[in-house]
């Protein structure tokens, strides 16, 4: 029985036990709610939770810990050999599941019985030339013992999923039996329900830092797989990054990370000036029916995606950059520059800042405003020494969110300001930012454990731990100046 | 009754500091206030009294036009402080704040230091020269709302960390630190304990030497002890205005004598 027909036998069994437990609560009192301990319905509730919670469970740990299993004891079956050297072990396996997949194919393309199936023997049926009809296409020739794994693994997938299916639906029944039975007049309904709900949202939560620490793990797991391969010291202190195919790459962080915060930087010096302006007017100066037209017209550029915005930097930006700016004042001759991406991601993140910071400008209460002007303050005087004060917490964080969002932009930067990783002071030559390496390390030919691609893991920590560090650093900003209101 | 000498003396010039004719005002199409007239005379404490929502803030917050910047508000009629209209377009509302000083309702100390709080008004006015000079009006300041020695050793922390009482007398020291010519003060101990209570009303007492005091309260007995005049609301409408004990001993309107016997509000 498969996962999707199982689940609403056991959603069905749950309404079951939703209108029975809400009746029978009922039924313990004669009928009078006012004498049950909490509401039928949120009888109901906790029988239909005693169905679910523990054979979904169930179901949720055997489909994730069966494959596990079965792998383990076929690299086993495999030979000590095989089993001790993880790349030999690995392609084995991949080769067993992809045969056994295939027969599955064949299975449900021909209709042949499971007996059918164990009888077939690579030597003799011709295997490959079978599985290729059904659209499966192995390399080689099928090896007898590896054929005869196939057919083990999916022996133990389909007694895996009958044990399933007998477990989860044993839970499911004795759940529905034990919560019908428990209900009575006293019985806490309402406490059952209401603790639930804090383990499912505690669950929630769980899942968000729980998938955070498995992608961070993962990162540094394949960066120290990069810096047993690659100096550490060539990587941090490199001054060259220029990869070759053959090996004896210099892969030095520093081009990409000078390109990366110079643009980062041209960008923020255009987005954070202009949207806390465009902020300050929406918020404190523009009337409602200005406002109301006003502020979704900025906030349509956030709508627009960044390769069109990459296309604008392409097309438009850069060649006038180039030749108003650059050319006349002998420059540079580049069309990509430091200068148009910057440019175009500041213009990115206006909406950005400008929406988040009016936000905060008008959490700011109406009374501090009062206040000032009060006592003869002008407007601006009390946006100055008042407002901003007050909001500053806030409009650091907004500005540090754009920041990092300028940081890890890489589709306007590889159209805008080119490929070329160079440590240079001049905005109009062409750079490149982390970003868009990261991206051509791991786009390229090279074989996967190659120093030049696994440096794609090391520059993604690296942008990790500067992302980071900003966000931290934005924290402390904010604890330092928190100023609360009244 | 409470006249000290030095206050007759300045009576006989012409004595009206604010005149208000015929105020009338209008949140949206809703009309807060209807036909108000009255004189607020200089060196004098006027109360404001009346049941909640009868629009004493209202009024109040029309003589220093902090009605502007409530959008929906409308203001109409004639209102003249020395003699100048103040709804003149000529007029900038921001200078005549400064001469209006104000003390809200709800204590709203700006989220800075103690100091900052109380040096803001001299300081955007550009009302001292010197660092020392601005130090001794804060200082002024802070002693006469009765906050001196409360705060004198944590000038530099923050005025939202005081206890409401602390804020409104960080708010009033704040508005008297601005040396304004008429302060308006609404409600302005209604978070404060009796000790802190007496002590700005002597400073009441003590502003009426140079200014004109304006003072909403919901205290009959606040009214009596620190006014001179008190005027009554109700319903949007100016009851009664008189001399203070005349009002409180001899009421000629019926709502004024059953408010403050207590049978309405
Ligand atoms: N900003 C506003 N928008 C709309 N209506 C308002 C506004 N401010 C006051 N009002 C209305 O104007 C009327 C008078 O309010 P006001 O604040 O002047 O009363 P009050 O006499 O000061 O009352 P209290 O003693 O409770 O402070 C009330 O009916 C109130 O609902
Ligand atoms: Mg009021």
């Amino acid at each position: 029985m498969n996962v999707g027909i199982l689940s609403i036998i056991v959603l069905a069994l749950a309404l079951c036990g939703f209108v029975v437990g809400r009746n029978r609560a009922l039924q313990s009192v004669k009928g009078d709610a006012r004498k049950l301990h909490s509401l039928p319905v949120y009888h109901g509730q906790t029988v239909a939770l005693f169905v679910t919670v523990p054979a979904v469970l169930m179901m949720a740990v055997w489909l994730v810990a069966q494959p596990m299993v079965i792998e383990a004891r076929i690299v086993g079956q495999l030979g000590d050999a095989v089993a001790a050297d993880p790349v030999a072990s690995k392609l084995a396996m991949e080769d067993v599941s992809r045969i056994a997949d295939g027969l599955d194919a064949l299975q449900a393309a021909t209709g042949l019985s499971d007996d059918e199936i164990g009888d077939m023997r690579s030597d003799l049926s011709d295997i490959r030339g079978r599985l290729a009809e059904v659209g499966v296409a192995l390399g080689s020739e099928v090896r007898p013992e590896i054929f005869s794994m196939a057919k083990s693994l999916r022996g133990m997938q389909q007694t895996g999923a009958t044990m399933m299916t007998a477990l989860v639906l044993m839970l499911a029944v004795g759940g529905l039996a034990l919560g019908i039975l428990r209900i009575e007049g006293d019985f806490r309904a309402r406490n059952v329900a209401e603790s639930f709900f804090m383990w499912l949202l505690v669950a929630a939560a769980g899942v968000a830092i729980l998938t955070t620490i498995g992608i961070v793990l993962s990162l540094f797991s394949e960066t120290m797989r990069f810096f047993s391969v690659h100096p550490a010291s060539d990587f941090f202190f490199g001054l060259t990054w220029n990869p070759q195919f053959r090996g004896g790459s210099d892969l030095g962080i520093i081009p990409l990370l000078w390109g990366t915060l110079y643009i980062t930087f041209v960008a923020m010096i255009v987005a954070a000036p202009i949207g806390i302006f465009a902020a300050i007017y929406t918020a404190e100066y523009a009337s409602p029916r200005v406002r109301s037209v006003v502020k979704p017209l900025i906030e349509v550029i956030a709508g627009i995606p960044t390769v069109v915005f990459g296309l604008f930097a392409l097309v438009t930006v850069g060649p006038f950059l180039r030749d108003y700016f650059a050319v006349p004042f002998g420059l540079g001759t580049s069309g990509s520059s430091v200068l148009t991406a910057g440019l175009v991601i500041g213009i990115l993140n206006i909406p950005f800042v400008s929406s988040l910071t009016d936000d905060i400008i008008n959490a700011v209460p109406q009374s501090l405003r009062d206040g000032s002007y009060g006592l003869g303050a002008t407007k601006s005087e009390t946006i100055k020494k008042v407002i901003l004060p007050a909001a500053l917490p806030g409009i650091v964080g907004a500005v540090l969110l754009a920041t990092s969002r300028a940081i890890g932009e890489t589709m306007i930067v590889t159209m805008g300001a080119g490929a070329a990783a160079k440590l240079d002071l001049n905005p109009f030559e062409a750079m490149t930012t982390i970003t868009v390496k990261i991206v051509s390390q791991l786009t390229g030919d090279l074989a996967f454990d190659s120093p030049e691609t696994l440096v794609a893991f090391a520059l993604g920590s690296s942008l990790f731990v500067i992302t980071l560090g900003l966000n931290v650093f934005a924290l402390w900003i904010v604890r330092k100046y928190r100023e609360q209101y009244e | 009754m409470y006249d000290a000498p030095a206050n007759k003396q300045s009576v006989d010039q012409s004595n009206q500091k604010i005149t208000a004719r015929n105020v009338q005002v209008f949140y949206g199409d809703k009309q807060a206030l209807r036909d108000v007239s009255v004189d607020i005379e200089d060196r004098t404490v006027t109360a404001f009294i009346g049941p909640s929502g009868c629009g004493k803030s209202t009024f109040l917050r029309c003589l220093n036009r902090m009605n502007d910047t409530v959008a929906i508000a409308r203001v109409e009629g004639d209102i003249r402080l020395d003699g100048e209209d103040i709804y003149h377009p000529m007029v900038d509302p921001v200078q005549l704040r400064a001469k209006v000083g104000m003390v809200f309702q709800k204590p709203n100390p700006f989220p800075k230091s103690i100091y900052d709080n109380v040096a803001y008004g001299p300081k955007i006015h550009g009302l001292t020269r010197s660092k020392s000079e601005l130090d001794g009006i804060v200082e002024e300041s802070l002693k006469r709302a009765a906050l001196w020695n409360e705060v004198k050793d944590r000038l530099q922390e923050s005025g939202t960390g005081l206890s409401g009482g602390q804020q409104q007398r960080l708010c009033i020291a704040r508005a008297v630190a601005t040396g304004p010519e008429v302060l308006l003060m609404d409600e302005p101990c209604s978070a404060l304990d009796p000790i802190a209570t007496a002590q700005v009303e002597e400073l009441i007492d003590d502003l009426r030497q140079n200014y004109s005091v304006v003072i909403v309260t919901h205290s009959m007995q606040q009214a009596a002890r620190v006014s001179q005049k008190t005027a009554f609301f109700h319903l949007g409408n100016l009851v009664e205005y008189g001399e203070t004990g005349t009002i409180f001993t001899n009421p000629q309107d019926p709502r004024t004598e059953s408010y403050i016997t207590g049978r309405i509000g």
